[in-house]
């Protein structure tokens, strides 16, 4: 692959650069340069997407323009507060589950992944990535840790994003089914794991951590390829 | 796995999964209409579809892309319904719109998201697609009923566009 075509593969999709084009950024320092700063610009671009977005709009009488009615609404809005009060039943009251106790004690086993805030190399988040086959958005946060983990006879990503709440904990269960969301406290942190992709995703923080957002986001970040 | 979010596990599932992706769900409807109020009755109108037909939906890892066919078909439907009504395209995206400014973004962001604004249809779909929802080239191919080379070039040409509207030096050819 001639640096040409590097730039061509690299200018349409600089988040996955697989292959012969990742040999070639390996092997040639301007291109490797260029593909970080596509990447870059790449978080511009997220950044400006990101626009603001109004609150939830709750029923309504005045329809819209594809006529939506009162009754419609309410009926759609029921549902909605039934269903998160399903969720928020089975957060506050789940027992300790053996799941959680095994996501605590894993990450007993590597202290490290919380001593340092700094990016995690990008190669190997890559590689964590694409082994799992999820992708993650840019713009979640800083990842400054990322392993494959064997983890309940599977090999799962095991990530710690930085975020306003502080380092959180991300590992992504494909094997894990959950009926519904869980919350629990364990050892001195607190988690959820919620139901996502073909089974769950898990997100620890310190004692007392407020998770519900930085849990939304997480989901809303991670793909299942 | 079958018919994931059918009961009421499935219903609290669901419910926190549109939770979620409303947030980018709306910015998806947003850049697609490039008009809050559409995208606010868009994402409105598909959720309420999409809470309809959720147990008709048999991977759960497929509920990304199913919500954002949703929206699309729902943005065509308002779409062309406003079209005979109401005021021109041009009018409604005229440049400097004050949707883009509606908050305290900085200059360069503000710079950018009048560039996005203003690419066409046919490049700023897949590339909020990619970008912002996280698709894979392939899965926008499948959305956009185009060939995955038809997708990559749009997302070349795509940035390539809005570095040269920013004056970023163009970086899609070997220096």
């Amino acid at each position: 692959m001639d640096c040409l075509e590097f730039r061509r593969i690299a200018g349409a999709d600089p988040q996955h650069v697989r292959g012969g084009a990742r040999e070639h950024a390996a092997d040639c320092a301007g291109c490797a340069q260029h593909l970080q700063r596509l990447r870059a610009f790449d978080e511009r671009i997220l950044a400006a997407l990101c626009v603001p977005v109004p609150a939830a709009r709750g029923p309504r009488v005045a329809t819209t323009a594809s006529g939506l009615d009162r009754r419609r609404w309410m009926a759609l809005a029921a549902s909605i507060v039934g269903g998160v009060l399903v969720g928020s039943l089975l957060w506050v009251g789940s027992p300790r589950s053996s799941l959680a106790r095994d996501l605590v004690e894993h990450m007993g086993h590597e202290p490290h992944s919380l001593t340092s805030s700094a990016p995690a190399d990008g190669t190997t988040l890559e590689s964590v990535l694409e082994r799992a086959g999820i992708r993650l958005r840019p713009g979640l946060g800083t990842v400054s840790y990322a392993n494959s983990c064997e983890f309940r006879g599977h090999t799962v990503p095991h990530l710690v994003v930085q975020t306003e709440r502080g380092p959180v904990t991300v590992m992504v269960l494909r094997h894990e089914s959950a009926g519904a969301p869980v919350r629990f406290d364990e050892q001195g942190f607190s988690g959820s794991i919620v139901p996502a992709g073909p089974g769950s995703i898990a997100v620890i923080g310190g004692a007392g951590t407020d998770l519900e957002q930085v849990t939304a986001e997480v989901l809303a970040a991670v793909t299942w390829l | 796995m079958n018919a994931p979010f059918a009961g009421k596990d499935g219903e609290a599932a669901f419910a926190s999964l549109c939770d979620a992706l409303r947030p980018d769900l709306f910015r998806f409807a947003f850049w697609l209409a490039r008009d809050r109020g559409v995208a606010e009755d868009v994402v409105q109108e598909a959720l309420l579809r999409a809470w309809r037909s959720r147990e008709s939906l048999a991977d759960a890892a497929a509920a990304k892309p199913w919500l954002l066919t949703i929206i699309r078909r729902e943005h065509a439907r308002l779409f062309e319904r406003r079209r005979h009504e109401t005021v021109p395209l041009d009018e409604l995206v005229a440049d400097g719109s004050p949707e883009l400014a509606a908050d305290d973004t900085d200059q360069e962001t503000l710079d950018l998201r009048r560039a996005i604004f203003a690419l066409e249809a046919d490049h700023r779909e897949p590339l909020v697609m990619q970008v912002l929802m996280g698709l894979s080239t392939q899965e926008i191919a499948d959305q956009l009923g185009l060939t995955q080379a038809a997708v990559l070039s749009r997302l070349f040409r795509a940035r390539q566009k809005l570095r040269a509207a920013l004056g970023v030096p163009a970086g899609g050819e070997a220096d």
